[in-house]
């Protein structure tokens, strides 16, 4: 017997107390306005939040975060042709190999949750799953019609558009951390050590 | 490493002796327990969730080969693989194998407990693998060659003092005047150092918290994205995990995520979750190969039993935080991978009832672990199913029995008891004198050591009740 068969049927042939399948359960959630809730609670986790008018006020706001955080004036951007049609111009300069742990990142998120200030990332050609995780500093640009109420609204609408699941979903919340040293918070551990989102209303 | 369950007792009172030890400690109380409070009353009806998780996971339980199966299918459906591991031996083939045919060298690891129940790093590397623990935590213990100290904060007895020295120790290549007194000069260091080795390493292992059947997907939470980095640089990914950790499907997961992470950390939400579900194939960057390595180890043996509750379990670890045995003696005394109550839970079954015999009876049954539970395992009441065990397969030590055997001898005969327990009132109160305490009493050195025992009236309880009516 393979050891597959063989666990298979020591389950089996234990008295298993079938349990009755449970109803869904709705984690109670109160908004309104998502947008509010996710900008409020994306806060908590140390996400900096900035709300724009129009996609075409994307590269001016990233040039004025770096500029306040002192680092270079340089973005790594994937090859997204949303973010490539941004009127980049010359006070950034773009460059298109995966960042390095000091480098800014910019990406689409497709999806965020209100009520956790989640970001919600599908690995896809244009959206490398790693790239979230590389660099020191991504910036994420969010269309606020994209702001759904929970994770659960989240897993339906990417079944429904996206068709097979991607191989990869990543759900962010914040910047990189870790409490494993004298269990206090220190941000920065592996992955980016600041998140920023720029909520773009129109 | 040297892992000795049976070496409990002595390990226990060594480790109250610690001084770091008990300052480490104590810190769980502001930290994992006050979190924790805050996060299930930000959440509101929390119990009301713990009874949904509660569901899921005993469906779960009582679906386990149909779930299972489901599982496997849509894992193949995506173009992973799917492996099952009777025991720990099994697993760790399994991974060798998988690791030899993809040529791997070096291995990054996620953090997974399971990876620690099977001795996955002694293994490899006795074949020639090169693993490395990415988590900071687990990082730091594999550097001092320990094993993890708490589920979820496996460096947690260390102090940053204690992290620099093993640092400098390991480190040997960076410059040894540099400044490592602070915290985050300690996670910068490590950033750097590991991210050459994501950048280098041939296949990535990780653990899994979750698995959905319905969509074939493994879930992992982190804090640090040290798992994700470990799933997507190298060009094979090996999800490492128990068969108890399937459910349904992703929203059964984002139910237990709730709770998982506010009864873990204190969060509402972990800041890294990953929802793993194939290989990369055309799309973006990501593991070539995606296998996933289902380990039983004993499990399926506690299903039917009395123990079956604990299979519900999240590794979330709060029982840890809440267990005054655990916050007294911190996690190595136990000499096995699971401490506190869930440890004793788990252990006997893993481990032997012999084996892990301390373990069950290291408890003082004040049910903080069962209360807070995020998924209302009754651990207590597991612990005395294997004292139960223990004591029905003549595996309790003697002098236990013997003393079990006079009390029951007692209790059985009412007027024998009430004489007994007569005559012991009075002498007590005969030897507290006028100071109103018994200050020692005889093979109780060790009690009498840091306490007084209030003298009683004199009387028993029988006989005051007699006396009132």
């Amino acid at each position: 017997m393979s050891s597959r068969e063989s666990i298979l049927k020591e389950i089996a042939d234990r008295r298993l107390r079938r349990a009755p399948e449970p109803e869904p359960y709705h984690a109670p959630l109160e908004t309104s306005d998502p947008v509010a809730m996710f900008a409020e609670r994306a806060a908590w986790a140390q996400t900096q939040v900035k709300i724009l008018d129009r996609m075409a006020d994307v590269p001016a706001a990233i040039a004025e975060l770096l500029r306040a955080k002192n680092m270079a004036a340089s973005v790594h951007l994937p090859s997204d042709a949303e973010l490539n049609a941004l009127p980049w111009g010359n006070t950034l300069t773009v460059k298109t190999e995966p960042p390095g742990p000091d480098d800014t990142a910019v990406a689409i998120a497709p999806f965020a949750i209100a009520e956790t200030g989640t970001l919600a990332y599908a690995a896809r050609a244009n959206s490398p799953a790693s790239w979230h995780f590389r660099p020191g500093f991504e910036i994420a640009v969010l269309h606020a019609n994209s702001v759904l109420p929970q994770m659960e609204d989240v897993l339906a609408r990417i079944k429904q558009t996206m068709g097979p699941i991607p191989h990869t979903i990543n759900f962010v919340t914040g910047p990189s951390r870790t409490g494993d040293i004298e269990q206090t918070l220190e941000l920065g551990a592996h992955g980016p050590k600041a998140l920023a989102v720029l909520i773009v209303r129109g | 490493m040297n892992l000795d369950p049976t070496a409990f007792k002595s390990a226990a009172h060594d480790a109250m002796g610690n001084e770091s030890l008990r300052v480490a400690l104590a810190r769980m109380k502001t930290h994992f327990v006050v979190g924790r409070l805050m996060a299930v009353n930000r959440f509101g009806d929390f119990e009301a969730m713990r009874e949904a998780g509660k569901a899921i996971r005993d469906y779960a339980i009582g679906s386990l080969d149909t779930l299972l199966e489901r599982f496997e299918e849509s894992v193949t459906a995506r173009g992973g693989h799917v492996h099952w591991a009777r025991d720990a031996a099994e697993a760790r083939a399994i991974i060798l194998s998988i690791l030899r045919e993809a040529g791997a060298k070096s291995v990054t690891k996620g953090k997974s407990m399971v990876s620690e129940e099977i001795g996955l790093n002694p293994h490899l590397v006795a074949n020639g693998i090169t693993p490395v623990e990415t988590d900071l935590g687990e990082y730091i213990i594999q550097l001092r060659d320990e094993p993890p100290s708490h589920i979820i904060g496996p460096a947690l007895h260390l102090s940053k003092e204690q992290v620099a020295d093993t640092f400098r120790a390991a480190h040997t290549t960076l410059d040894a005047e540099r400044p490592l007194g602070e915290r985050q000069q300690l996670v910068a260091e490590a950033r750097r150092v590991l991210r050459a080795q994501f950048e280098g390493a041939d296949a990535g292992i990780t653990g899994a918290n979750f698995l959905a059947a319905d969509e074939g997907a493994a879930v992992i939470v982190t804090n640090e994205g040290n798992g994700d980095l470990t799933r997507l640089l190298p060009n094979t990914h090996i999800v490492l995990t128990g068969i108890e950790k399937v459910v349904r499907d992703l929203g059964d997961v984002s139910v237990l995520l709730r709770l998982l992470t506010r009864s873990a950390t204190g969060q509402n939400i972990s800041t890294y979750v990953s929802v793993m579900t194939a290989p990369m194939g055309r799309a973006g960057d990501g593991p070539k190969n995606f296998h996933v390595v289902l380990l039983d180890n004993g499990r399926s043996k506690l299903i039917g039993t009395e123990a079956q509750d604990v299979l519900r379990c999240i590794r979330c670890a709060a029982c840890l935080g809440h267990c005054p045995i655990y916050g007294a003696v911190g996690g190595h005394a136990y000499g096995a991978t699971y401490s506190g109550p869930i440890g004793a839970a788990l252990n006997p079954n893993l481990l032997g009832i012999k084996e892990a015999s301390h373990h069950a009876n290291a408890s003082t049954f004040c049910g903080r672990c069962a209360e807070i539970c995020p998924v209302k395992i009754p651990l207590p009441k597991i612990m005395r199913y294997w004292r139960a065990r223990e004591y029905a397969d003549g595996l309790a030590p003697k002098a236990a029995v013997l003393g079990l055997s006079a009390w029951a001898f007692l209790a059985k005969r009412p007027a024998l008891y009430r004489l007994a327990t007569a005559l012991a009132v009075r002498i007590l109160k005969a030897l507290s004198g006028r100071r109103g305490a018994v200050r020692s009493l005889p093979l109780m050195g060790g009690w009498f050591l840091v306490r007084d025992f209030p003298a009683p009236s004199g009387k028993t309880f029988h006989e005051l009740w007699k006396a009132q009516s």
